[in-house]
């Protein structure tokens, strides 16, 4: 019957009532449009220069950009760079943050002041973290040398971040020093979402405390610290603030990272186009590693 | 001893460790910003005895630029706080409410949240690009422009879940008495996320107020730069001027502990964009 109606008289099919549907778009389109100017037409832009060389009437498609990233040992040293930086700041700061949570969780006087004051670490803005480990890594008046002189130490050889060799130790420690109390906040938070039912019926069974710990605690902590593996792992690729003070990639190129390099790159040397596809490269690692944490975090919710 | 003694000794023993680890370094720079040059190289360092002065803040604060940059940061993260926080609230609320046909309020809020899954660095380039061919380069403009885009994700993320906590029912009742859509948002449902909008405002202040990349990249006078780019300036130059950069780390680090001290309830929801309620 329907198809002999006119088309005018048919009625649109919709299941809520249109008014509301468009409120909703009004609501959400200012801020589709922000982000569509400002996160994704940048992108674009980016694509842009990555793939071109030449300005102007000479401005052509070229891969050239990226055939460079492969045979630049530079950009291959500031890869590993970034990678042992992420790898070793990520093993301390979790073993250290799971540490400390699982000795928090459980009812101790003046809890809620420890919390507090280990926050104070993270909140701090980065470059402010630079300053304060600058004037305690300095080798001549810092306070670490200075408190191990007058103990009667040497330490003509504790340069820190004026050392090749131990640069990247400071820069790694600092990390370490800022954002182990952020893994710590998560995991506490993770753990004190637990249950109390299935610790009575271990304690039911007899179980020791290494097997609640592992049958228990750590199944029921792995959304949390997958999440704060997560955070931490995209921050630590993307460092920069803190060593650009630090250090600013220094001595030589012991601490460069690809974030530096790229800066380096773009406003130092204004060669955009290779900061660009630089940036691609470092955009898809970032966002395989990510994607491999979220799939492990949905297969545990399917689970 | 007991053994649950001993083990419960431990315990404070290593949380005071953490503790101390935490604040010392922090608290050094406190001392350096207070002390004379004689005092800041002296050897053994002193922690406590020294005599205190101000010439430093004023140094900094009054001599040198470091007050211009200082109202330059406040500039950028009030306004740009508030612009994420007007638009993030409506759009948050849109896509926890009603309602969106091929589950788009699903999929705009994960791409929304993408956005933000961007290293700084690889905007950077671009948005320097952009910027400077819209002749917005050291402007305060264009660093409100990008902060209200950098925090817009955060809003979005932290206000649909407060929004959600709310039960449906809540509006439902307010329509059926007659109220519209909006007034039923405007009358019921923002006065019950008061706590969590204010916090989420008190996290993009700190955001704005730490950001340090895209300000370095920018902003290079010293009329438009932040208070982390006018300190990273200094620091990087060869010859450092200890108490002026301690005084002005101090001043840029009071007001964001201030903020993240009331904020403390919502700290892990926060710092997490809502993955863990903590």
């Amino acid at each position: 019957m329907s198809a002999q109606l006119s088309p005018t008289l048919r009625k649109p099919r919709t299941r809520r009532p249109p008014r509301e549907l468009s409120l909703a778009f009004v609501m959400a389109a200012p801020t589709i449009a922000v982000l569509l100017a400002l996160s994704v037409y940048p992108l674009i832009y980016a694509i842009k220069v990555a793939f071109q060389s030449g300005t102007g009437a000479d401005a052509h498609w070229t891969l050239q950009h990226f055939t460079r990233l492969f045979s630049d040992s530079f950009f291959l040293a500031a890869l590993g760079h970034t990678l042992l930086f992420a790898t070793v700041a990520l093993t301390f700061e979790f073993l250290l943050g799971l540490g400390l949570a699982l000795l928090v969780d459980r009812p101790l006087r003046g809890r809620g002041l420890f919390r507090a004051l280990l926050l104070v670490p993270m909140m701090l803005p980065p470059v402010v973290v630079g300053v304060v480990w600058r004037l305690m890594l300095n080798p001549d008046f810092g306070a670490i040398n200075g408190t191990l002189r007058s103990v009667g130490l040497t330490t003509e050889a504790l340069t820190w971040t004026a050392s090749p060799r131990l640069a990247m130790l400071s820069v790694i420690a600092v990390d370490v020093w800022q954002w182990t109390p952020f893994v710590f906040l998560v995991l506490l938070a993770g753990l004190q979402a637990i249950p109390q039912e299935p610790y009575e019926a271990a304690r039911m069974d007899g179980s020791s405390a290494w097997q609640t710990f592992r049958f228990i605690t750590l199944p029921l902590l792995r959304p949390a610290m997958l999440i704060a593996l997560l955070l931490r792992t995209m921050d630590l690729l993307r460092v920069f603030d803190q060593i650009f003070i630090l250090t600013e990639g220094g001595p030589g190129f012991a601490t460069e990272t690809v974030s530096l390099y790229i800066y380096r790159a773009a406003f130092r040397f204004f060669d955009f186009g290779y900061a660009a596809a630089m940036s691609f490269v470092l955009l898809v690692i970032t966002n395989l590693i990510s994607a491999g944490y979220i799939r492990l975090l949905q297969r545990q919710e399917a689970a | 001893m007991s053994k649950p003694r001993w083990s419960r000794l431990m315990v404070y023993l290593a949380l005071v460790v953490a503790v101390v680890t935490a604040l010392v370094p922090v608290y050094w720079m406190l001392t350096i910003s207070l002390k004379s040059e004689v005092d800041q190289f002296a050897s053994p360092p002193r922690w406590f005895s020294f005599s205190p002065t101000l010439t430093h803040y004023a140094d900094a604060f009054l001599s040198r630029s470091f007050g211009q940059y200082l109202a330059t940061s406040a500039t950028v993260a009030v306004l740009s706080t508030l612009a994420a926080v007007t638009l993030g609230t409506f759009a948050a609320y849109a896509l926890a409410r009603f309602r969106w046909p091929m589950r788009l309020d699903r999929r705009l809020s994960l791409w929304i949240l993408s956005t933000r899954m961007f290293p700084p660095i690889v905007s950077a380039v671009p948005l320097f690009l952009m910027m400077r061919d819209l002749r917005l380069l050291n402007t305060t403009a264009a660093l409100v422009i990008v902060y209200t885009a950098f925090n817009l994700p955060f809003v979005v993320w932290m206000m649909r879940g407060f929004f959600q906590e709310l039960p449906r029912e809540m509006e439902e009742a307010a329509m059926i008495d007659g109220d519209s859509r909006l007034g039923a948002l405007f009358r019921i449902i923002l006065p019950l996320v008061v706590p969590g909008l204010a916090a989420t405002a008190v996290f993009c202040l700190i955001m704005s107020w730490n950001e340090f990349l895209l300000a370095l990249v920018l902003t290079q006078t010293d009329a438009a730069m932040t208070l982390p780019v006018g300190i990273a300036g200094r620091v990087t130059q060869y010859e450092i001027k200890w108490g002026v950069m301690s005084a002005a780390g101090v001043v840029a680090m009071v007001p964001i502990l201030t903020f993240a001290m009331a904020v403390q309830r919502y700290l892990v929801r926060g710092l997490s964009l809502g993955a863990v309620k903590g």
